[in-house]
């Protein structure tokens, strides 16, 4: 079950639901719309290799705005600090912002139920696109959960900006193990 | 409904969810993380109606993906479900690196059990290593009563190129059958 705007704007009020800012109007009939933060990140390496810890630069949108080219891939951030643990966040592009060919995710839309934090933008454009910081650019929508909730304590919690990938942590935890 | 990763634990258990191998330590707080499977098909060329694709093995020092380029490969694990519908993905960790798993078909349907064949893009360069965790699968409840499966996909244990061209077959549908 998906949670309507009017329960999303209840839970936010009995505090369920984490959107800070929250701006009653940026509610929408069964999400609510994210807007982009002004820092990006790109990575700054040939071959990114999961098991190394990737160099990457950070940068800040200029007041006019950042034009990424066809294909470029960066990473973002939500402005609002966005969580719950009572209900699965879903990240979604905004249908104005996808229809200018950029993909917010690249395909990992779903947020553990106790991830709170900043939600990291996996930004790639399909044609050029400016981008401003403060633009309305994904939306969030929020899921009924089914079954005893344990509550994440990853390694991107309370992000505060675009958080680079981590897998190279995951290396000692055996992801690369062939079991 | 989406499964939280008890339920998802109690599910295997009972016999509700198939994920082989299975580890605990696998498990997120709303869904499951699975391993790359072995086999990579390299997209070679498209002959006006059809792709075709050049298989190998993923070696142990790993394989580097050029971006914008297509490869199909699998899960590591036998995945399915008799009374769920499945959500397959990245894992963020891997969308932090602009690969994507799967183009817009992350939909598993109800009673399908295989290895899901992936398909994956880099948008920058990246190098895989077989078994690697590389994405996670939420488990979704039904509502209404289910119907069972035909699909020509769903219990497919390689990496599938599309069956796409035999749509213009006439008997396309009794291919369903």
């Amino acid at each position: 079950m998906i949670l309507t705007g009017n329960k999303i704007i209840e839970e936010v009020k009995s505090g369920k639901i984490e959107i800070a800012p929250f701006d009653k109007k940026r509610i929408t009939t069964n999400s609510y719309d994210l807007s982009l933060g002004d820092t990006l990140i790109r990575y700054k390496t040939g071959v990114i290799d999961p098991k190394q810890k990737t160099p990457h630069e950070e940068i800040k949108i200029p007041a006019d705005g950042l034009v990424l080219q066809a294909g470029e891939f960066v990473l973002g951030h939500s402005k609002e600090r966005i969580g719950s643990d009572f209900y699965v966040p879903l990240i979604h592009g905004k249908s104005g912002t996808a229809r200018m060919g950029l993909f917010v995710h690249v395909t990992a839309d779903l947020i553990d139920i106790g991830s709170h934090g900043v939600t990291t933008f996996q930004l790639y454009t399909t044609l050029p696109i400016r981008l401003h910081a403060g633009m309305l650019i994904a939306q969030v929508s929020f899921w009924v959960p089914f079954g005893d909730i344990v509550l994440y304590k990853g390694k991107y919690q309370n992000s505060t900006g675009p958080r680079p990938s981590m897998t190279y942590k995951d290396f000692k935890y055996d992801i690369f193990k062939k079991n | 409904m989406i499964l939280t990763g008890s339920k998802i634990k109690e599910e295997v258990k009972n016999g509700n969810i198939t994920i082989k191998p299975f580890s605990f330590g696998q498990v997120n707080p709303n869904s499951y993380n699975y391993r790359l499977g072995s086999t990579l098909k390299i997209f070679e060329k498209f002959d006006g109606s059809k792709s075709f694709f050049k298989e190998i093995k993923i070696p142990e020092k790993g394989y580097i993906l050029e971006p914008q380029k297509m490869y199909l490969a699998t899960t590591k694990e036998i995945i399915g479900s008799l009374q769920y519908a499945m959500s397959l993905i990245g894992r963020s960790s891997m969308g932090r690196y602009g690969l994507f798993l799967q183009c817009s078909a992350n939909l598993g349907h109800t009673t399908s059990k295989h290895k899901w064949t992936l398909e994956i893009v880099a948008a920058i360069p990246i190098k895989l290593y077989p078994g690697m965790i590389i994405g996670q699968v939420s488990f979704w409840r039904n509502f209404g009563s289910v119907k069972k499966y035909k699909g020509r996909y769903g219990f497919l244990n390689h990496p599938q190129e599309s069956f796409a061209p035999l749509s213009k077959q006439k008997n396309y549908d009794t291919n369903r059958k």
